[in-house]
């Protein structure tokens, strides 16, 4: 058949709350609003980490994933919130709720980001810059959150855009700004391009996304190896990537971080057994069972291994997935090096099927009124 | 057991029913090919569990025997030998299968022919005849408009419904239908139903488009078609179609008549600027001038175009999905199209201008709602 006028220009929406955990606490404990918010670990004791900072937090330099002692020294004043996940994922099943009003095309990276296709919206809209409007407006009206949202033709380029305009914030980068937007951008914003990658690039004389487009992809490839190809061809705003549905069930564990290091294969053990319990609640709360058990060792000297065993068939058993996690640690011979984080993961779940078929566009007319 | 076959017969003959293997199958045995040889005869028979596909050829044997043979590596095998006479040796004890070329020799282990699934009995069955080429033209003009909606399994298949000297093909996915009646073929009695899409898509590619005569039989279970000692067998969809005839508009009142070629060029040219989820383009038919225009707001896209035309009827204007209208175009024979209207809501009705002998194509397609 003819597929002319099939070619796809895509419509995506990347949604990102703001400051998610941290907005969530202030919503609840009014005494928290105006005031710098940390979530995540308690600044005494060891390995605590920063979750989210409150907008009023990031002012004083806090940012996510930094050691909580840290945030303490560039924050004297900031309030330590241990965080509520439970919580925290209610809420984010209700912005899914939100999303699904306007297509089943959703693709979570976490609790407070998604990417949406809207190029086909379930309500008919047809504007992805309205239906991004909307679905901030019930965000704000049902959660009381705000939330930034991107809008462009592709993943990369939405969630470029949705970071621009933080909080609270929509951009919509239409397929004639791409190129030019895209070789103004400095090159530690690329998605995927991380702190060493950027020095690197520095280093090079590589500032922008023009200088980056200077290159050949075989330069970019014998510089920066496989991602090489991958930045060519989004400084030319290609990015073919679909928006996958169901990668919020790729896996699905638990990890522990011991106050002090292991050396015993039977405490490691007995570590396990805990572990391997909080994996299977999760497993149970999700309805998964899956097919790879990964086992995840970070030793001392902050080294990290990971070994996975996959079963002839998918599993949600914790006599199982205990048995499958002490052998792979036994393959590692456990009291070489001390140990410091264990963790057990599932993934390879049980594909969900998706029903797809007749047109979900109302627009459409139907033959047969008594059918659905 | 031995046998010596021409290499491009043979693979002429596989690629006739090799469409039918699904390459990841729960069952092994289902990507093989079954082999029967019987004095000078080889049957060949290859299926999904749904549908059976045989094919007869001449082959030089001494003895009798049944082996099964992986399709894919026999299929890649056969395509890059040159044309020349095969020697296939099989062990029927350990299945080990040996082809002797000019160019060397090839090993590879079959299956015990025991554990292919058994094909359907033709017990009980009405049989009449007709051409390929009539059976060919019908699956060619109805097989595009059946539904790919597993929910509604009716509608996954093209409606088989006979009287004692016609035999009418129908499929629709409840925006549009397809009716395509074939006169003066003698069928046994008024009776019908249901062939997947699958089967018919296979016979398309196997069946000739000559005069050569097939034969069709049926079963309460099951549907046969014979030809020139090549078979296909598959199992008819247990439901009910839908009542087709009462949603056939009996008296449509306004009479649009286009050049077929301009107007689907028209539709193909417009169609790359409507919204890609509804495919829309509206048709404003005033006096002698039919007008096309479709928009996408998100991405400022927009098409117009006019083209003459012949109209009877009050001016008006009705919106159609525009893949749906090309499709249906393809199936119409003739230079000329009269689109058969009423009102803007309701189903517009496609003609071949000029009916051809012994056949009869009505095609029906529900417009789109406009919001202004």
């Amino acid at each position: 058949m003819d597929n002319e006028i099939n070619t796809r220009q895509r419509k995506i929406i990347h949604i990102d709350m703001d400051a998610f955990y941290a907005s969530v606490e202030q919503r609840d404990n009014p005494e928290y609003r105006g005031k710098p918010i940390v979530v995540g670990g308690s600044p005494e004791g060891r390995g605590g980490v920063v979750a989210t900072a409150s907008y009023e937090a990031r002012k004083f330099g806090v940012r996510s994933a930094m050691p909580s002692k840290r945030a303490l020294q560039l924050c004297p004043d900031a309030i330590f919130v241990r965080p509520r996940f439970d919580v925290y994922k209610d809420v984010s099943r209700h912005i899914r709720e939100i999303f699904s009003r306007y297509t089943d095309i959703i693709e979570p990276l976490s609790l407070d980001e998604a990417y949406l296709d809207v190029t086909t919206d379930k309500q008919h809209i047809g504007s992805a810059i309205e239906i991004a409007k909307l679905i901030k407006q019930a965000i704000w009206d049902e959660l009381n959150l705000t939330a930034s949202a991107g809008i462009s033709v592709n993943k990369f380029v939405a969630k470029i855009a949705s970071d621009m305009n933080k909080p609270n914030g929509l951009t919509f980068i239409g397929p004639s700004s791409i190129e030019e937007f895209m070789e103004k951008l400095p090159v530690e914003k690329f998605h995927g391009v991380g702190r060493v990658t950027a020095d690197k690039m520095k280093r090079m004389g590589l500032h922008t996304g023009a200088d980056l487009k200077r290159l050949t992809e075989n330069d970019l490839k014998q510089h920066f190896g496989k991602p090489g190809a991958f930045y060519y061809r989004i400084v030319r705003g290609i990015d073919d990537r679909e928006v996958q549905p169901h990668r919020e069930t790729k896996s699905l564990g638990a990890e522990d971080t011991f106050p002090y290091d292991l050396t015993k294969t039977e405490e490691m053990n007995a570590e396990l057994d805990k572990i391997g319990k909080i994996v299977c609640e999760r497993l149970q709360r999700y309805g998964l069972k899956g097919r790879t058990i990964t086992l995840k060792i970070k030793y001392g000297d902050f080294r990290q291994i990971t070994r996975n065993q996959s079963l002839p068939f998918p599993t949600g058993d914790l006599n199982k997935i205990l048995e499958t996690a002490k052998q792979l640690l036994l393959s590692t011979d456990p009291e070489d090096k001390p140990v410091r984080l264990l963790g057990i993961s599932l993934s390879n779940f049980n594909e969900v099927i998706q029903v797809s078929g007749h047109s979900q566009n109302p627009a459409q007319l139907s033959l047969f009124d008594d059918l659905p | 057991m031995k046998f010596i076959v021409s290499s491009s017969t043979l693979l002429k003959q596989l690629q006739q029913i090799s469409g039918v293997i699904n390459s990841n199958t729960v069952l092994p045995i289902l990507e093989d090919f079954l082999f029967l040889i019987d004095k000078n005869e080889l049957t060949v028979v290859a299926t999904d569990l749904e549908t059976v596909m045989k094919v007869k050829l001449e082959v030089e044997a001494k003895e009798s025997g049944r082996i099964c043979i992986p399709a894919k590596i026999l299929m890649d095998s056969l395509k890059n030998l040159p044309d020349q006479p095969l020697t296939f040796h099989i062990d029927l004890n350990s299945y080990a299968v040996e082809i002797t070329s000019d160019n060397g020799k090839y090993k590879v282990m079959g299956e015990n022919p025991e554990n292919f699934p058994k094909e359907p009995a033709a017990d009980d069955t009405t049989s009449f005849s007709l051409t390929s080429t009539a059976l060919v033209t019908a699956i060619n003009k109805t097989l595009f408009a059946v539904s790919n909606d597993d929910l509604r399994p009716a509608m996954t298949g093209v409606f088989f419904e006979m009287t004692p000297n016609s035999l009418t093909f129908v499929a629709t996915d409840a925006h549009r239908l397809v009716k395509y009646v074939r006169t003066g073929i003698e069928c046994p009695k008024a009776d019908s139903f249901i062939v997947p899409k699958k089967p018919l898509n296979l016979l398309k590619s196997a069946l000739p488009d000559n005069d050569s005569e097939i034969k069709i039989a049926y079963s309460q279970n099951h549907f046969f078609v014979t030809h020139d000692g090549a078979q296909m067998i598959c199992r008819l969809i247990d439901a009910r179609f839908p009542d087709y005839k009462v949603v056939i508009p009996k008296d449509n009142p306004y009479r649009l008549t286009l050049v077929k070629g301009d107007f689907q060029n028209a539709l193909k040219r417009v169609g790359v600027f409507a919204n890609k989820s509804t495919n829309q383009v509206a048709l404003n038919i005033t006096g002698s001038e039919l007008q096309l225009s479709a928009q996408d707001v998100d991405f400022s896209f927009e098409g117009n175009e006019r083209m003459s035309c012949q109209y009877t009827g009050d001016d008006m204007q009705i919106a159609f999905n525009a893949k749906f209208l090309i499709e249906m175009l393809n199936a119409a024979e003739g230079d000329e199209i009269t689109v058969e209207l009423s009102t803007p809501t309701k189903a517009g009705i496609l003609k071949p201008s000029e009916k051809e002998e012994n056949e009869d194509l009505l095609m029906l397609v529900m417009p789109l709602m406009l919001n202004n």
